[in-house]
């Protein structure tokens, strides 16, 4: 479903490259839930960010069902994350000049979906993510963990095949982050949808089916785990 | 991305961010209610000196005269020449009953009547006023058909019954007072209480309906020089309707303008009362059927030519005002390209307040813009969303500067309420969509590099936090 194949990435700081990523590669298939652990600077994030196509890597290939993300263009690239990527944040990212069923119909909108299908399938998403009788409130009008679950329930409504989950419990208490890490353990069981979460907690890692530890831009474990043979150029998109 | 989603998205921020929409509303409405408030001045200026060139110089009436040479065999205008469809009988190059009747008979022919001068006569009232006032012969029954509405009275065809018009009722004093105040007036020319007493007397109305009088003739040929000559009283008149004012003239200016209309056979009648005898001892009289000069009434400036050239063909010349209007036209021309390019450049100054305001938003939405592009909106999707807020802008700018432009002309009126006589300022509904356009084209334009450069913000930069 989402393969990393030899992605390498340097950052330039002044005259120097600096490297983050070394040669990462690594699979995740169909309806894993897989966490991305590590410590500030592993390149963690940058690895996530690169796989959500939001940068593009120095070297290697990343493929989403079967799309190599890396050669596309940014128009095609937004096509393809609207239809296929769905994001959690850290801070949540709400719009606060929508309200809450807006916010999670957002990728819709932007898929041209007509506006009674969306509202029916926020209202559905809402109510499996526990805030049936939050849709008309606006973002500022709720908790952070209820902020959180609006922005999971955005993720999934475009039924994408993978969802990126950056630190989604980095600014939640521990109950909070209990509940939301069981919401989405219930979502991937139901709805089949891969999930990669980066965190730097071990806690939330070792509820993940998988975990691919980072460190100083090296991956030290599962590198190996299902790596297939990247495919020629005609299959790519 | 739908038009109504885009139109929703861009209608919240505008009502979101009160202070950016404010700005730019104000400075487009500014430059929008300039070009309306400039073209409809404009456009009413032009109106009300159409109107009173109108009334002056008779736009669309044409004036008839004897002769203007014999036209050309065959040829196209200036005169259709006596061979072609003109009769031999019409007397060619002379104004006769029998011209004025076909003339009558033309398509676009309102009416068509005689208006012949006959000189400036002193009128006499029974009570010894006098007032000097200028005779012309007509058909009474026709003056209706001339813009001449009746505020006493009406025409009538019985011999000796004339029509004064507004003016004629003005300024009658008697022979006395009259002398005694030019006598003041020769010895003491810079006296201005003389003066001023002399014009307020002008201004005085006399009731004349009804009322009979007599005209007067002196003698002023070489055999009687200095107004030593004789005169003559013609029979009495009877005053048997009194023009109204026209409307948008003074008192002041009607006091110019002293005019009794009388009949063809009054006039011919106060000829043969009137007139003294010339160098070769024979008195002037009217050739009946013959006339000196026709006035035709056109239903629309636009057929005057057209009508000119049917006239001349009838050996006959026609001339009309249309000149005016064509300078007058070059002149409002300039004035409006004029108003045009302040209100433009009002707007252009304008524009610039947008693209700061604009361009600021976008630098306050980027963290919203990149969360966008994150969750699927391409780089067009997101300038659509700015240009159409942009417009929407321009539409509610456009639509205040309307609101403005009608107060605005609401105190122009009031302001030139009492001094503008028949001057009144409208909004001609063409220059509404005009203004509109403008202010709309201005949002436009100005939303352009704002739009460029928030679909050009970087996801990843715009979502990073410090």
């Amino acid at each position: 479903m989402l393969r990393v194949e030899k992605i390498t990435h340097s950052f330039k700081t002044g005259n120097e490259w600096t490297k983050v990523l070394h040669e990462i590669s690594f699979a995740v298939k169909q309806g894993e839930m897989v966490a991305l652990l590590g410590s500030s600077g592993s390149g963690k994030s940058t690895l996530l960010n690169l796989m959500a196509g939001l940068m593009k890597p120095t070297d290697g290939h990343i493929f989403i069902a079967d799309h190599d993300i890396v050669l596309m263009g940014e128009n095609k690239l937004a096509e393809f994350r609207r239809k296929n990527i769905g994001f959690i944040f850290q801070a949540y990212e709400l719009i606060t000049s929508l309200t809450v069923r807006e916010n999670v119909e957002l990728p819709l909108v932007f898929q041209s979906v007509s506006p009674s299908i969306r509202k029916q399938k926020a209202l559905a998403l809402l109510e499996q993510v526990g805030l049936p009788d939050k849709a008309d409130l606006f973002p500022s009008q709720l908790s952070g963990g209820q902020q959180q679950r609006v922005s999971i329930a955005r993720s999934l409504i475009t039924e994408p095949s993978v969802i990126f989950a950056d630190e989604p419990t980095g600014n939640l208490d521990s109950k909070t982050e209990e509940e939301i890490i069981s919401i989405l353990l219930k979502l991937n069981q139901t709805m089949k949808t891969t999930f990669i979460v980066v965190t730097h907690e071990q806690e939330v890692a070792e509820q993940m089916q998988r975990t691919f530890s980072l460190r100083d831009g090296y991956l030290i474990n599962g590198q190996h785990t299902d790596v297939q043979p990247a495919p020629t150029e005609e299959e790519s998109p | 991305m739908r038009i109504r989603d885009i139109s929703r998205m861009a209608w919240d921020q505008v009502k979101r961010r009160k202070v950016v929409t404010g700005l730019c509303m104000t400075g487009i409405s500014i430059g929008c209610a300039a070009i309306i408030v400039a073209l409809s001045v404009g456009q009413s200026a032009q109106v009300y000196v159409t109107n009173e060139v109108n009334r002056n110089f008779k736009m669309d009436e044409i004036t008839v005269t004897p002769g203007g040479g014999l036209p050309s065999p065959g040829g196209k205008g200036g005169g259709g020449g006596s061979g072609s469809g003109v009769n031999s009988n019409l007397d060619p190059g002379k104004l006769t009953f029998q011209k004025l009747k076909i003339i009558q008979g033309l398509k676009h022919v309102v009416a068509a009547a005689p208006f012949e001068d006959n000189g400036y006569r002193q009128m006499i009232t029974v009570d010894n006023k006098i007032a000097d006032i200028q005779v012309i012969a007509t058909d009474l029954r026709m003056l209706n058909k001339f813009d001449k509405s009746f505020k006493q009275g009406g025409a009538s065809d019985i011999p000796g019954m004339v029509v004064l018009n507004y003016g004629a009722t003005l300024g009658l004093i008697d022979i006395e007072t009259r002398q005694n105040i030019f006598d003041r007036m020769n010895s003491d020319p810079f006296n201005q209480e003389v003066s001023s007493q002399y014009n307020n007397l002008m201004l005085i109305p006399s009731e004349m309906y009804r009322q009979q009088v007599q005209l007067q003739a002196q003698d002023y040929s070489a055999s009687a020089p200095n107004g030593t000559g004789p005169t003559k009283l013609s029979s009495p008149l009877q005053v048997g309707g009194i023009l109204a004012n026209p409307p948008g003239t003074s008192d002041d200016r009607a006091t110019y303008e002293k005019v009794m209309y009388v009949s063809l056979e009054t006039a011919a009648q106060l000829q043969h009362e009137l007139s003294f005898t010339d160098a070769n001892g024979t008195v002037p009289s009217l050739e009946e059927g013959k006339y000196n000069s026709v006035t035709v009434k056109v239903d629309s400036v636009d057929n005057i030519k057209p009508l000119e050239a049917l006239i001349q063909k009838l050996s006959l010349s026609a001339n009309d005002n249309l000149y005016q209007q064509e300078q007058l036209k070059e002149q409002f021309d300039t004035i409006k390209m004029a108003a045009l390019g302040i209100g433009v450049f009002i707007l252009v100054i304008a524009s610039i307040s947008i693209i700061v305001a604009m361009t600021m938003s976008t630098h306050q939405r980027r963290r919203q813009i990149g969360i966008m592009k994150v969750l699927g909106a391409n780089m067009g999707q997101i300038r659509n969303m700015f240009i159409t807020e942009a417009a929407l802008l321009g539409l509610l700018g456009g639509l205040l500067g309307v609101l403005f432009s009608y107060l605005i002309v609401m105190a122009l009126n009031k302001l030139v309420g009492t001094a503008g006589e028949g001057l009144s300022f409208f909004i001609p509904l063409t220059t509404l969509p005009i203004g509109l356009s403008f202010a709309i084209m201005t949002g436009v334009l100005s939303g352009i590099y704002p739009a460029i450069s928030a679909s050009r913000t970087d996801a990843l930069t715009a979502i990073k936090r410090d």
